[in-house]
């Protein structure tokens, strides 16, 4: 109970952190985290067979995937989401099929941009890692009988993912980052909740400043994380 | 006279990158227990050749047997490769490779590299699979090394765990590709020392290598290669001791 | 043949807004990258820390609200500060900040952190004996910094610096958010009116590809000029 009279007297005569505006927040920040983990979680389980494929001598296979990842690497996040969620009513029936009330939300044409787009990227930091598997390594993977299968699933993919470590965890801050814009689309992420904060009462400051200081320590915590994450999957790269 | 068929016969091997022709038909036929050594200058192609026995490069012409059975090849677009890689896994799985640079897997430690194939591709139990790797690892003098990884162990260190390594699939035959030239001298020693009990045991060995001490010593045949031609071979007192070719003569000399 | 109901003109005023504040953008974003790199690397402790500051705390938030911060906020700031010399001074001096300004000004701001990254890297990374070199023929420290520091630093800077510029350009779409008729907002603001969003959103998605393709190729050549005497390419 003392925090809590602790936590009232504290926000008592500040007239822009009411619990109200709070609760906004709050409420952002677990939609943010809900788009970027989602997005996050999608956009790794396409990658992988992206970036294999994207790895083939095939240039048939090579090629499209290519396409996919300069366009979306080489264009602002932000029109993806407009073309996707102007243009989601365009889709031949989508308004008949069962989706459509979880499509109409801003939510989930916000989460196929981003998954999307962090696909994408995802998708040519994978590509840089495998194209980075010593030869000699593949060769001795041959030598000893494993199929081509066997040798990515066995050897080429577990230290490609370790050396794609460092870059991923840039991509996992970028998306975050990148999540702001959800609120153009009317979405009450993070950001959204600032914005709103600001329009009611019109102090920049307080709103924005606050939500930065949110983004940053978030952004420490995947900061950290990823350190940790590469100090235990890394330990094998550095000399006794 | 039908004795048991050989382990390895490699007929008449030709290759070429681009223009170059690195092998001119080369033969070789390795018998169980026969330790086979392959010298010559770089760039006679002794390497490319054994790197053709496994089909990690692809002969252009020629052809590999095991055990009599024939690897079977067919022309494609990018020139003759095998016509049947199930085959080709197959056969790779009974001739262990030992590279010039280790090439042990670096994410994994000495232990999981030695048991790596032996479950995956040879379908070893696990438990099995460690057992054998721990004896390995005492006969190679690595036991407390069985968790470093790659990048935590001395050159002659890596050498020796890939050894194992090799060791572990229960070859019929034994490549080595130039094991002692990325090492440091005062660690060749040990390396070699391992090769010669295996060829003590037996083993069926064909051997790149620049330590003509050990061709010497150890091996049934030397075979020396010029120019991706075979210009003398023989048993090692015939070919190292007194050779008869000029340009052998003249490899074998000592350099200062 | 592409309709653009009308909507054309603006949309090619829109691309002239969203280059020449990229271009903008970039030049400051160089400047205060290497005044960056430089307190990082001085002696100074204040100057460091400050620098670190700077870089993390931008490196650590959303482009989209360090801009409404510094467009929203920055704009409130002005008005306190004019309404002073008002009242101080009689001064009536009203200053309304433009959009385009304070888009050039954020994204600027916002890239002079990650360029200061990007040069810190790079003049750590050039061979100090040819500095020495400089000063040994009695070259001024100014002179060192033109002549030698700067072009053999930028070999090392340029592909971060490329990479700075294709995330930059893809900034400035954010500056529809503020309020600002780039290409974006235009097409946008079309994709409502006419509910064809196709139509307007997907040739400028081409544009930006245009874009980043020629710089693309530019970078190449200039990568191609600083390599000069490093042999291979």
């Amino acid at each position: 109970m003392e925090l809590t009279t602790w936590f009232t007297d504290l926000l008592d005569g500040n007239l822009i952190f009411t619990p109200q505006t709070l609760g906004y927040y709050w409420d952002g920040l677990v939609t943010t985290s809900q788009l970027v983990f989602l997005s996050l979680l999608a956009g790794l389980v396409l990658a992988v067979p992206l970036a294999i494929g994207r790895s083939s001598r095939h240039r048939w296979i090579s090629l499209p995937i290519y396409a996919y990842t300069y366009v979306f690497r080489g264009t602002p996040l932000l029109i993806q989401l407009y073309i996707i969620y102007y243009g989601v009513v365009f889709v031949d029936g989508i308004q008949e099929s069962i989706f459509w009330p979880l499509l109409r939300e801003a939510f989930f044409p916000a989460l196929i941009a981003f998954t999307l787009n962090t696909a994408a990227y995802t998708t040519e930091i994978f590509r840089g890692a495998i194209k980075a598997t010593a030869r000699g390594e593949i060769e001795a993977a041959r030598a000893y009988g494993m199929s081509n299968a066997l040798m990515m699933r066995r050897i080429v993919l577990p230290s490609a993912f370790r050396r794609a470590l460092p870059a991923y965890g840039n991509e996992v801050i970028f998306m975050l980052h990148a999540s702001a814009i959800a609120s153009v689309v009317t979405l009450m992420d993070l950001t959204g909740a600032a914005r709103f904060v600001y329009a009611r009462f019109y102090a920049p400051f307080e709103a924005f400043l606050f939500v930065a200081a949110i983004y940053l320590c978030l952004t420490f915590a995947i900061l950290y994380f990823f350190r940790f994450l590469e100090k235990r999957l890394l330990a094998h790269l550095r000399p006794a | 006279m039908a004795a048991t068929p050989m382990p390895l016969e490699a007929r008449n091997i030709k290759k070429r990158f681009g223009d170059t022709e690195v092998l001119k038909g080369l033969s070789l036929q390795a018998h169980k227990g026969d330790v086979i050594t392959l010298i010559g200058a770089s760039g006679s192609g002794k390497s490319t050749f054994l790197r053709c026995m496994n089909l990690l490069e692809q002969p252009d012409e020629g052809d590999l047997l095991m055990h009599g059975e024939e690897i079977l090849f067919k022309q494609t677009r990018r020139g003759r490769e095998p016509a049947d890689w199930k085959q080709v896994v197959r056969m790779r799985a009974k001739l262990s490779m030992v590279f010039q640079s280790f090439n042990l897997w670096a994410h994994m430690t000495l232990l999981e590299n030695i048991i790596e194939a032996p479950i995956h591709v040879l379908g070893k139990p696990r438990k099995e699979a460690i057992e054998q790797a721990n004896a390995l690892l005492e006969r190679v003098g690595l036991t407390a090394r069985a968790n470093a990884y790659p990048a935590q162990m001395s050159g002659g260190q890596q050498q020796r765990g890939a050894i194992a390594r090799a060791l572990a699939m229960d070859p019929e035959v034994m490549l080595f590709d130039e094991p002692t030239s990325a090492l440091d001298p005062e660690l060749v020693g040990d390396v070699l020392k391992v090769m010669h009990g295996l060829a003590d045991e037996g083993r069926t060995m064909v051997v790149v290598t620049h330590e003509m001490g050990f061709a010497r010593d150890v091996s049934s045949q030397v075979i020396y290669l010029h120019q991706g031609l075979v210009e003398e071979a023989g048993p090692p007192q015939d070919v190292l001791t007194n050779p008869s070719s000029p340009r052998l003569k003249q490899f074998l000399a000592p350099k200062y | 043949m592409l309709d653009l109901q009308g909507y054309g003109p603006r949309l090619i005023e829109g691309a002239g807004v969203t280059i020449s504040l990229a271009l903008l953008s970039l030049i400051l974003a160089i400047v205060l990258g290497l005044l960056t790199a430089s307190a990082k690397m001085s002696r100074s402790w204040l100057l460091h820390k400050l620098a670190t500051l700077y870089t993390t705390v931008i490196r650590g938030v959303p482009d989209l609200v360090l801009m409404m911060l510094l467009f929203f906020g920055g704009q409130m700031a002005l008005n306190v500060a004019t309404d002073a010399l008002y009242d101080r001074f009689g001064v009536d001096w009203y200053i309304n900040l433009n959009a385009f300004a304070a888009g050039v000004i954020t994204i600027g701001f916002i890239f002079g952190a990650y360029m200061g990254e990007t040069f810190r890297g790079a003049f750590l990374a050039v061979d100090g004996g040819q500095i020495e070199a400089g000063k040994a023929y009695g070259m001024s420290d100014w002179l060192v910094f033109r002549r030698i520091r700067f072009p053999l630093m930028m070999r090392h800077a340029l592909p971060g610096l490329s990479n700075n510029w294709m995330v930059l350009l893809k900034t400035t779409a954010l500056v529809s958010v503020i309020g600002l008729s780039d290409m974006v907002r235009v097409a946008a603001e079309a994709s409502r009116a006419t509910h064809e969003p196709f139509t307007f959103l997907l040739p400028v998605a081409a544009i930006y590809l245009l874009i980043a393709s020629v710089s693309e190729w530019l970078f190449a050549r200039l990568q191609k000029r600083y390599n000069v005497g490093f042999g291979g390419h």
